[in-house]
């Protein structure tokens, strides 16, 4: 018997319930300017499901077929995304994609990719090395110009598109949904993120909020 | 200076990396005949004034690696490439 076996049973690794990445620094509520509503909101989408998706060589074709039939999605050849039934696919490179879900929580979406895709593309789990942080509300574009050089117009910066870069020199996935922006950012450089959005966004006033 | 990547579009110089000139070719042969040209494709590199065909990684984008046309008079662009073109 295999020494270093878990077996997943009542109290094991599968119910340990996960932290967030500005646990003990970050706490709810108002920050900067405190008069008249918030210009930025920002809160943390935990328990998201977060994969990566590489094409084997030569299988792009039947990759998309498949995730066409699996999730209702055409995998974008751009920095965009495209959202299918429960997972939002975002290009991040050739051949590369980003997966995001709420419905496929934590590594249930990598483990699902890696069914369905077998043979087609290398599925790596990223649920647990990254945090996404949702930042919406009036100045939101204004808050994020101070760190990202990224033209977020809304006629460039459609719904949807993605934008692999830099905010403040930390490495980040960035894209829109909807009026709100998802970024997400390695989970080490949580508390450099946090020190930059508490500073970007004080003079518009900042509400920060937890999510489950 | 902003380099148009294929993949992410213009985007600024401190998300790539310069990795050397784009025209050096691997010598085909690693006989001692080849000597000459591999002294070639290790250390010797042209200095044009004008033109040049050089590397580019995107590493803070897509980490797709370019084949950029600089004019390295004026810093102009003319032209961005996949380096994995065809391939
Ligand atoms: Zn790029």
């Amino acid at each position: 018997m295999p020494i270093l076996s878990i077996r997943k049973e009542s109290g094991s690794v599968s119910n340990l319930e996960s932290t967030s990445a500005l646990h003990g620094f970050a706490a709810p509520g108002r920050y900067g300017k405190r008069d008249g509503d918030a210009g930025v909101t920002a809160s943390e989408r935990k328990n998201l499901g977060l994969a990566t998706i590489a094409a084997r060589k030569g299988q792009e074709a039947a990759l998309k077929a498949a995730i066409q039939s699996a999730y209702g999605a055409d995998l974008p050849d751009g920095s965009t995304s495209a959202v299918g039934k429960g997972v939002r696919f975002i290009g991040i490179g050739p051949g590369q994609w980003f997966a995001v879900s709420d419905s496929l929580a934590n590594e249930a979406l990598a483990d699902e990719l890696s069914t369905k895709l077998q043979g087609l593309a290398s599925i790596a789990d990223h649920s647990s090395g990254r945090a996404v942080m949702r930042i919406e509300g009036p100045a939101v574009k204004d808050a994020l110009a101070k760190g990202l050089a990224i033209d977020l117009d809304p006629r460039v910066f459609v719904d949807g598109a993605a934008a692999t870069s830099t905010l403040s020199h930390m490495g980040v996935l960035l894209w829109r949904d909807g009026d709100a922006y998802d970024v997400a950012l390695f989970r080490s450089v949580g508390g450099s993120f946090w020190g930059w959005l508490r500073a970007s966004a004080a003079e518009y006033g900042l509400e920060f909020v937890t999510t489950s | 200076m902003r380099i148009n990547c294929p993949y992410c579009g213009a985007r600024c110089l401190e998300e790539f990396t310069y990795r050397g000139d784009a025209t050096v070719k691997r010598p085909e042969s690693i006989d001692e005949s080849a000597r000459d040209a591999w002294v070639d494709y290790v250390y010797l590199r042209d200095n044009p004034a004008g033109l040049h065909k050089e590397l580019w990684h995107h590493g803070a984008g897509c980490h797709s690696w370019l084949e950029v046309t600089r004019n390295t008079v004026t810093h102009e662009i003319v032209a961005v490439e996949l380096a994995a073109k065809g391939r």
